[in-house]
C-alpha cells in the first residue's frame, strides 16, 4: 500500500503515488531552475504542467484513479528534459547535452535525480499543531516534525515527566516558546512538503484566469468556472485530509462502515465523558471513581497517567472512526447522513447523561425545575423594563 | 561519429524552421506538432518544444489562443503571425539557396 498525494495540474486534480509525486516535484523544480533566465518561465512551467496533466488523464479511467510511480517516470521521460532557451546558449555543455536529448534517444527519467544543488526541499519548521492535540499541540507538532506517531512523543513526554517532572517543565517551556501553526503556509512548513501544494494552487489559479480570458462566450466561461471550483474543493478536501490523516488513507469502502460509525462515535463519546469525569473527580477529590490514590503518588502524575490511559483507549477508536468516516464519506452523498447520525448519537449521549444527573443529583433537578419560573421572571423583568 | 550525431546541432537549429512550417498549415496544439515530428529526424519532446514556442512567441513569430477541448481543460492553439509567415518564406528561400549551393559545389 502506497500513500497517495493529490496535486493540481492546470486546474485539474490528480492523485499520484508518493514516489511519483516526488519525481514530478523534482522535475518541475529542475525545470524552474533551468528556465531561471527565461522571461516566460511561469508560462512555460504552467504549459508543461498542463501537458503532464493531459498525459496523466490518458492513463486514468473510471477504474483507475491513481497514477503510480512508474507511470509518472514514464510520462516525465516522454516529456524530456526542459531546455534552457536555445537563444542564450552560454553553457556549451548544457546545450550539447540537451541537443542529444532532442533526438528523443537519451533517457530523461533521470530528471528526478539530477536535481541541482540548492533546490533541496524546504526546511521543516517546528510548530505547535492544534488539530488533534491534547494539551497545546507541542507533542503533535513534534511528531509531525519528526514524522512519527504523536502517541510515541506523548509517551516520551510522560516518561520524562516521571523523572522529577522534567517532561512537564519542557512541555510548558515549549508551549510558550514554540509558535503555533495557524496559516496554511506555516502548516506546510511544519510538515515540510505540502508547500508545493500551495504553489500548485497558486499556479492553477493563474492558469484559471488566463484561460478565462480566452473563452468567447459566457456559457463556456461558466462551465470552466464551475469545474475549476469543484476541482479546487476536491483538492482542498484531500489536502485537509492528508494533513489530519494519521489514520489509514486509502480505506476500501465497505457498507458496514456506515453502521459501525455511530457505535464508534458512541464509544468515543463515552470514553471522552468518562475521561473528563475521572479527571475532574481526581482533581477535586484525589480519587478516581472512589478509588483513592496510593499515598506516595502525587496528583499530577496520576492526572498524566489518566490522560495517557485515555489516549490508549481513545486512540484506536479515533483511527477506526476516521477510517469509517472517510471510507464511506468519500462518494459525497453520504456526508449529510454521516453528520446526521453523529448528531443523533451525540444528542442521545447528552440526554442519557442529563437524565442520569437528574436522578442522582437532586439539586440539579431542582435547578432544572426552577428554570421555567426563572424564564417567567426574566420575561417579566424585560417587559417592565421595556415599558 | 555517425551522421546522426554530427548533424544534431544542425537539426536543433532547423527545429524552429520546421515548427514554423507545421504551424503555417493549420492551427495546431503542442501534441499535434509532436505527432507530426515523431518518426522524422526532428522528433522531439515537450521539454524542448515549450521553451522554443515561448521564444518564438516572444520574437513575434506566432501567437496562440485558448480553445476548449472535448475532454479535459482548454488547450493552446498556435498560429503564425504575419511576421512568422514572412520569416517562414525567407527561411524557405534561404534553404533552397543553401541546398542549391551544396549540390552545386564540387560539380565542375
Amino acid at each position: 500500500m502506497n500513500k497517495v498525494i493529490t496535486i493540481n495540474l492546470g486546474g485539474n486534480a490528480y492523485q499520484l503515488e508518493e514516489g511519483g509525486y516526488d519525481a514530478l516535484r523534482a522535475y518541475l523544480e529542475t525545470a524552474t531552475t533551468r528556465l531561471q533566465a527565461n522571461p516566460d518561465r511561469e508560462e512555460i512551467i504552467s504549459d508543461i504542467e498542463l501537458a503532464i496533466g493531459e498525459k496523466f488523464r490518458a492513463l486514468l479511467g473510471s477504474n483507475k484513479t491513481v497514477v503510480v510511480g512508474k507511470e509518472v517516470s514514464a510520462v516525465l521521460a516522454e516529456m524530456g528534459t526542459i531546455e534552457a532557451d536555445s537563444g542564450e546558449a552560454t553553457r556549451a555543455g548544457a546545450v550539447s547535452a540537451s541537443a542529444a536529448g532532442g533526438t528523443g534517444a537519451s533517457s530523461t527519467g533521470g530528471a528526478a535525480t539530477d536535481r541541482p544543488p540548492g533546490s533541496s526541499p524546504k526546511p521543516k519548521r517546528f510548530y505547535r499543531i492544534r488539530e488533534g492535540d491534547m494539551i497545546a499541540g507541542v507533542c503533535n507538532g513534534l511528531a509531525v516534525y519528526l514524522n512519527i506517531d504523536p502517541t510515541f512523543v506523548r509517551l516520551a513526554f510522560v516518561f520524562l515527566a516521571m523523572v522529577w517532572g522534567t517532561g512537564v517543565i519542557v512541555y510548558i517551556v515549549m508551549a510558550i516558546v514554540v509558535p503555533e501553526a495557524t496559516s496554511p503556509e506555516e502548516k506546510a512548513a511544519a510538515s515540510g512538503n505540502p508547500s508545493t501544494a500551495q504553489e500548485f494552487i497558486r499556479r492553477a489559479k493563474e492558469g484559471y484566469y488566463e484561460a478565462m480570458k480566452g473563452f468567447p462566450d459566457r456559457q463556456a466561461r461558466r462551465e470552466w468556472k464551475r469545474r475549476f471550483k469543484r476541482e479546487m474543493r476536491a483538492h482542498a478536501d484531500q489536502w485537509r485530509f492528508n494533513w489530519h490523516g494519521w489514520g489509514p488513507i486509502n480505506t476500501p469502502v465497505h457498507p458496514g462502515m456506515g453502521f459501525a460509525l455511530p457505535f464508534l462515535s458512541l464509544l468515543q463519546g463515552m470514553a471522552k465523558i468518562l475521561g473528563i469525569c475521572a479527571l475532574i473527580s481526581l482533581l477535586a477529590t484525589g480519587a478516581v471513581f472512589g478509588k483513592a490514590l496510593p499515598a506516595n503518588v502525587p496528583v499530577w502524575v496520576a492526572a498524566l497517567l489518566l490522560l495517557i490511559a485515555y489516549g490508549i483507549i481513545a486512540g484506536p477508536l479515533k483511527i477506526a472512526r476516521r477510517a469509517c468516516y472517510y471510507g464511506m464519506g468519500r462518494p459525497g452523498w453520504s456526508w449529510p447522513f454521516v453528520f446526521l447520525m453523529d448528531a443523533i448519537v451525540w444528542a442521545a449521549v447528552v440526554a442519557i447523561l442529563l437524565s442520569l444527573a437528574l436522578v442522582y443529583f437532586p439539586e440539579l433537578s431542582d435547578a432544572v425545575k426552577s428554570i421555567p419560573s426563572l424564564i417567567h421572571q426574566a420575561a417579566g423583568d424585560i417587559r417592565s423594563w421595556w415599558k | 561519429m555517425s551522421v546522426n550525431e554530427k548533424f544534431s546541432a544542425l537539426r536543433k537549429g532547423l527545429l524552429e524552421f520546421v515548427v514554423l512550417q507545421i504551424i503555417s498549415a493549420e492551427k495546431v496544439y503542442v501534441a499535434d506538432i509532436l505527432n507530426q515530428l515523431s518518426g522524422t529526424e526532428f522528433a522531439t519532446q515537450e521539454g524542448t518544444l515549450y521553451p522554443l514556442l515561448s521564444k518564438m512567441r516572444r520574437d513575434g513569430l506566432l501567437d496562440y489562443e485558448w480553445k476548449e477541448s472535448e475532454a479535459g481543460p482548454p488547450r493552446k492553439y498556435y498560429a503564425l503571425t504575419a511576421k512568422g509567415q514572412e520569416q517562414l518564406q525567407e527561411t524557405l528561400d534561404y534553404w533552397e539557396k543553401i541546398n542549391g549551393t551544396v549540390k552545386q559545389l564540387g560539380q565542375k
